[in-house]
């Protein structure tokens, strides 16, 4: 014990002597535990902030339901090129489909020109019911949610997103002011809370939300609607979507074999589309930057056996007062792991500090992957010891009176 | 102590490039001896070193040390009887750079399981006379000082049996009578000492000389006027002045 013991302070002697050559052997491997840990780090935390924000999106215990059946999957607004969901249909779904409780119908018009007083922004306009409000779980921060009432008498009332209102009215209260949407007046009734960007990077906080009715009539004078948001019982939503789109089947007269003109998206498919996304993050990028591990590894084997054919007379000397095979293959190997563990540590300790750094201006919340501590010492450890065989090996072997002459 | 019985090296596969740097030499040499192997360049005498030091394996014959074969012995049993038994004095000195006198001193016993080998490698440089070099670097000590430093480092796992092989060859008179003065020291310690040299006068401070030529030992005898180092070098200094 006593003797490994010393043969490792004199490995630790050995790489403190020759400073420059440990250098860039730790170097190697500290820019690929860097790059690993920074990669899978910004990965996951993309994938958090993202499966956040899908989750504030779209619940466990909501359905969509999409006109048309080529659009994105998952696009929150449609064209509106297929002009047969109507609201009628998920009137129909609410009272005939068991589970479903409530609905939101969106249509939207995009790039629409708001003006109030001299200015003048174009900015997309969404038709909601007053169900919205809960369904998308955004209510306002001043003034008031559109009312059923309004929804009725398809008033021309609007709901400013932040980013709009401080444009529009700067520091000034909206509330109560008129703009003027495409050619018609509407009066502000509240401004929509923050919601920064929805999982497609559009901005929600550009948007301007009226009564769907009123988008219908006043300003796209159209009778049908691009899609909804479906607030359903949370444990059976198989069943509920099947029982759906046999409804809308009907109701679109669309016999067995023809394709549908509707698409359900629920919480599976969603969570599905998700992991896809997830496996960019967690495997590619990491994958990408354990090859440079690996390259980290080659650096320590050649520099390493640069260095036994340097130290081709140590290693005889070793041998000839008495270091066994075993010995010097111990002792070889516990420079390459001792190497490659610094390079290890000191790269997650650069790797976490940038971690930090990125998370901070990217207002992620800060977390330590566990997996960045299994990349940064024992990922290091095996390719200290996978690096350190061949010339550990080539030091064992070597004879000594060839070594010596 | 040692025994070699028809010890035959030969170099080379087979055929006309076959080399033979020992031709079945037979030889005995007893505890507390000090021999001299004297020859010329390419005279077998290095093989001879090497395969007493049991650096490298005869071609044919036997090698008992302390009774025992040895030239059978895996490559482990030989590397750890060098460890306790033998102790190396080279012609280039072969100490680590960088590396301080005590940590060069240390060396042997790293590969053992003895304790304080400090304190061990400390006192075997006082018994070269170099306490006050024990914090030096290699590069730091002079030619004659590095050769003390191996010398120390040959003594310090307190070997049976010390062999040189050219230990002076790198050294200027004065600094080699040094060296062989340390050598009889140790013979008249109990050490039995094998040198090495192709150097007649350094090979008459040992009591036997064995000469080697193409192979074969072509004299063995016992030295008469056996020189003493310490009065070479008391004379030298009465020169100097």
């Amino acid at each position: 014990m006593i003797m490994y013991k010393r043969i490792f302070g004199s490995g630790v002697k050995f790489l403190l002597r020759y400073k420059l050559q440990s250098f860039f052997m730790i170097l190697g491997v500290m820019t690929g535990v860097v790059l690993l840990s920074l990669t899978f780090a910004m990965g996951l935390g993309t994938e958090r902030q993202i499966s956040s924000k899908v989750k504030d999106f779209f619940g466990s215990d909501n359905i969509f339901i999409m006109a048309g059946k080529s659009i994105q999957k998952g696009g929150p607004r449609a064209k509106g090129q297929v002009t047969t969901l109507k609201i009628a249909d998920l009137e129909a779904i609410l009272n005939a489909v068991p589970g479903v409780v409530s609905f939101d119908p969106v249509q939207a018009l995009p790039e629409c020109e708001i003006i109030s007083g001299g200015r003048n922004i174009s900015t997309d306009v969404l038709g909601r019911s007053a169900e919205g409000e809960a369904i998308w779980n955004r209510t306002v921060t001043s003034g008031e949610y559109f009312t059923k009432a309004d929804e009725k008498s398809a008033a021309r009332v609007a709901l400013l997103g932040p980013k709009i209102a401080r444009q529009l009215f700067g520091d000034a209260d909206p509330v109560g002011a008129q703009i003027r949407i495409g050619n018609v007046l509407f009066m502000v009734k509240g401004v929509l809370e923050e919601k920064g960007t929805d999982p497609h990077g559009n901005d929600l906080d550009l948007e301007v939300i009226v009564p769907i009715t009123t988008l219908m009539s006043r300003l796209t004078n159209v009778d049908y609607i691009s899609s909804a948001k479906l607030e359903v019982d949370g444990t059976k939503t198989g069943e509920t979507t099947d029982i759906i789109s046999v409804v809308l089947k009907e109701r679109h007269s669309i016999n067995e074999g023809e394709s549908d003109d509707f698409l359900i998206i629920t919480p599976v498919q969603v969570q599905e589309m998700m992991q896809k996304m997830n496996k960019i993050f967690s495997l590619y990028l990491p994958l990408i930057s354990g090859v440079v591990l690996i390259l980290g590894g080659i650096i320590i084997s050649v520099v390493m056996l640069m260095s036994v054919s340097r130290r081709f007379s140590e290693i005889g000397l070793r041998k000839t007062v008495g270091a066994s095979s075993n010995n010097l293959l111990f002792q070889f190997l516990t420079e390459a792991v001792l190497i490659s563990l610094v390079g290890g540590i000191t790269g997650l300790i650069v790797g976490l500090s940038g971690i930090w750094f990125l998370f901070a201006k990217l207002g992620y919340a800060f977390f330590i992957p566990w997996q960045t501590i299994v990349f940064g010492v024992l990922l290091p450890v095996l390719i200290g010891i996978i690096a350190g065989i061949i010339p550990a090996r080539k030091a064992a072997s070597l004879d000594p009176v060839k070594a010596l002459a | 102590m040692i025994q070699l019985k028809n010890i035959s090296k030969v170099y080379g596969k087979t055929g006309s490039q076959q080399v033979t740097a020992l031709d079945h030499v037979s030889l005995t040499i007893n505890k507390g001896e000090f021999v001299a192997i004297i020859g010329t360049s390419g005279s077998g005498k290095t093989t001879m070193m090497n395969i007493l030091g049991m650096l490298d394996r005869p071609t044919s014959g036997e090698y008992y040390f302390e009774n025992r074969e040895v030239s059978t012995l895996t490559e482990n049993e030989r590397a750890a009887i060098r460890s306790k038994k033998l102790g190396f004095v080279f012609q280039k000195f072969h100490l680590l750079p960088k590396t301080t006198a005590v940590e060069n001193v240390e060396l042997p016993l790293i590969y053992t399981d003895i304790k304080d080998i400090r304190h061990l490698a400390t006192e075997a440089l006082n018994k070269v006379g170099l306490s006050d070099r024990i914090k030096h670097r290699s590069n730091e000590l002079s030619s004659g000082q590095q050769q003390r430093v191996a010398i120390a480092r040959a003594l310090v796992n307190s070997p049976e049996l010390i062999l040189g092989d050219e230990p002076t060859g790198n050294l200027d008179t004065k600094t080699g009578l040094e060296v062989v003065g340390i050598l009889q020291e140790l013979n008249k310690s109990g050490k039995t000492v094998i040198l090495i040299t192709h150097q007649q006068n350094i090979a008459e401070h040992a009591n036997r000389i064995i000469r080697i030529r193409d192979g074969r030992i072509a004299e063995d005898r016992l030295v008469e006027n056996r020189r003493n180092a310490a009065t070479e070098q008391m004379n030298l200094a009465l020169v100097d002045q």
